[in-house]
């Protein structure tokens, strides 16, 4: 199953596969406020997906609909062909990871886990048997008659996807599982629960507000912002690629300046920066305001050959020193204008004050229209 | 009452429980009043109780034990503390959910309609009850003229009266401790226990029921033990008819003045009380209590 999971065809294919999970124009409104605009994702079977964005984004409220603890307005949502929407939640099979782990407090380890299989009627001795399994599954196997609230942090998370996974639930949700972790602990659990889940081959849709976390265990990432998806895709596609400006600057270190079209050719436009000339890929017309978006990483010092590289000059306003790395502030002259740059190794003499020639391949440079005053 | 958990987190710090903690001395004032007030006083009702006019005696158990007619007495008031608990735990129970999981305004409604009764005196409460149960009264009227009776029916002075004015006073004494323990539990136990697939009636009786049962027992233990000593309510709604401990106690004392038959009722009620106190705190620690 791991080798299956492993060897997933990128997620731009697997738009043509059936969907396992199919969210359509789902809607909902609290009051006044529309928290879910129409949205849709479709998600494959055994296919890890992070719904990433800031509080208030809809990402927990998306998941409270497909978990059926909130009905939607308008829209479907879909499991392995079963319409969901007016199915109650103890009804759906749909496995939940709660930000706090809504452990059962007055239940013991096992119990707990043995909650969803006594809900559903299997037998006793089957039921010691599946507990004992899951107990295994997380490596929890001695903690099984202690109580819930003697355990750590990561103990309870660990129960709580065990009692999450042992009834098989068609689609496992967790939301924000890790916020509670500190971090040593928390980048421990997101490489073991994503190891877990490829075994298991459970799809599974994880809700988190760290671009981070989101990165490192996702097949597909699912950018939200205020109700809607703004990009779908693989991690790489995500960071490297991203499709809006708020994408680019969700998730990761960006460094943008805005400029104005001077013209277009091959596919390439040149943009006239504060920073000088810069080219990128990408379709405007002349005269477009736009904003051109570069990782921090992709910049290095020193020229490059024309061709290929942008080459900007800037005066360095700050060093501040990672160990493995070092990121440099360079001085801007516009609001919303920054130029931030990443380098392994610190060129000698750079000092705020200094003037230094920076260099970026034209393919790494992203280009999105200008917000304007009114909105996009 | 002993029913509140303690939650608090003690200190490290290497103390003996019993060292004397001079912050105990704030309760002073306190203690000293509740000496004089009521230990005191309960400690020469407890001494009445084995003292007849010839000196020691147990004149006063043997009577009020031995008779079928007190006996019939203190089932009366049990009887009546049971029926009444039951019944307030049955209405107060929903009441203290819905007080505890809406928001807004209309907690504050909420809020305002099950308490703001407790402003006013039992003697008026219990008094308007017999106003509007007379022959003539609302009730009488209503069931008249819509045609479900054919003339006023007899509702003062009986058994049903007594019931409906007990939960009429108490019932804000049964939602109170169960909303202040429903208010605690995270709904997203109940989420969670529908996402394992359990319905309704397995989430209720495995989780709710379960986690609020502190509430249940602290409420019930206080409609209990203040129904059971009940006086004003039985003896403006039933009178003579249905005697209760509180009515014999206060005849004993007021019009026969056999003062250790009272103080024997009393003691004897003191016991029920103090044993289902002691009961129910045992209860509430018990059962998984050490796990929370």
């Amino acid at each position: 199953m791991s080798q299956h999971a492993t060897a997933m065809p990128p997620a731009t294919e697997m738009h043509q596969e059936p969907s396992y999970l199919a969210v359509s124009n789902v809607t909902k409104r609290f009051g006044a406020a529309t928290v879910l605009d129409s949205l849709s994702l479709s998600v494959g079977r055994a296919e890890f997906v992070s719904l990433l964005g800031p509080s208030g984004c809809g990402k927990t409220t998306l998941l409270r609909l497909i978990a059926g603890l909130l009905a939607p307005d308008q829209g479907a949502i879909e499991v392995g062909g079963r319409d969901l929407t007016r199915v109650a939640a103890h009804k759906r099979n749909i496995g939940v990871v709660f930000q706090n782990y809504a452990l059962f407090p007055h239940l013991t380890v096992a119990e707990n886990i043995a909650y969803g299989l006594r809900a559903k009627g299997v037998p006793k001795a089957e039921q010691a048997k599946k507990v004992g399994d899951a107990l295994g599954l997380v490596r929890m196997e001695a903690f099984a008659d202690r109580a819930v609230t003697a355990l750590s942090g990561g103990q309870q998370q660990r129960i709580a996807v065990a009692r999450a996974v042992v009834v098989e639930p068609s689609l496992l949700l967790l939301d924000e599982p890790f916020s509670a972790l500190d971090r040593k602990l928390r980048e421990t659990m997101q490489i073991e629960l994503r190891h877990i889940l490829r075994n298991l081959g459970i799809t599974s849709i994880f809700v988190t507000h760290d671009q981070d976390e989101a990165l490192v265990m996702s097949d597909r990432i699912a950018v939200m912002n205020e109700g809607r998806i703004e990009h779908l895709g693989t991690p790489s596609e995500v960071y490297a690629r991203p499709k809006s400006l708020y994408t680019m600057e969700f998730v990761g270190q960006s460094s943008r300046m805005g400029g104005v079209v001077k013209g277009s050719s091959e596919g390439l436009v040149e943009i006239d920066t504060p920073f000088g000339l810069v080219r990128a890929p990408g379709h405007f017309m002349s005269g477009s305001r736009v904003i051109v978006g570069v990782r921090p990483e992709a910049i290095a010092a020193g020229e490059g050959p024309a061709g290929e590289y942008n080459t900007v000059r800037g005066t360095v306003a700050e060093v501040i020193y990672f160990g493995s790395r070092t990121l440099l502030h360079f001085q801007t002259a516009q609001d919303g204008d920054r130029l931030h740059v990443e380098l392994n190794r610190l060129p000698d003499q750079v000092a705020p004050g200094s003037a230094m020639t920076l260099r970026w391949r034209i393919d790494d440079s992203r280009v999105f229209p200008a917000p304007t005053e009114t909105g996009r | 009452m002993t029913l509140a958990r303690d939650n608090l987190t003690m200190p490290a710090a290497p103390v003996s429980r019993w060292q004397f903690d001079a912050k105990a001395l704030i309760a002073a004032p306190g203690l000293v009043f509740m000496a004089l007030a009521f230990a005191v006083p309960v400690l020469m009702l407890v001494g009445d109780s084995f003292v007849d006019s010839e000196g020691l005696s147990l004149a006063g158990y043997r009577k009020v034990l031995g008779d079928p007619y007190y006996i019939g007495i203190i089932g009366n008031s049990l009887q009546l503390a049971c029926i009444t608990t039951a019944v307030c735990l049955a209405i107060g129970y929903p009441a203290a959910w819905a007080l505890a999981r809406i928001r807004g305004v209309w907690q504050v409604i909420l809020f305002a309609l099950i308490f703001l009764p407790l402003t006013v005196s039992i003697v008026v409460k219990t008094f308007g009850l017999t106003i509007m149960m007379r022959r003539d009264g609302i009730i009488n009227f209503l069931l008249v003229n819509l045609g479900f009776i054919e003339r006023p029916m007899r509702l003062v002075f009986t058994e049903f009266s007594l019931y409906f004015g007990m939960v009429n006073v108490f019932l804000p004494f049964m939602i109170l401790p169960l909303y202040s323990v429903m208010r605690m539990l995270d709904p997203r136990l109940l989420d969670a226990s529908a996402s394992l697939g359990a319905g309704p009636l397995h989430t209720f009786l495995r989780v709710t029921l379960p986690l609020t049962m502190p509430g249940v027992i602290a409420g019930g233990t206080l409609v209990f033990s203040i129904s059971v000593a009940a006086y004003v309510t039985p003896g403006l709604l039933v009178g003579d008819r249905f005697m209760t401990m509180s009515q014999v106690m206060a005849k004993a004392y007021l019009n026969i003045r056999d003062f250790q038959l009272g103080a024997s009722m009393a003691v004897i009620m003191l016991v029920i009380s103090a044993a289902l106190i002691l009961a129910s705190s045992y209860l509430v620690r018990a059962p998984g209590g050490e796990k929370r």
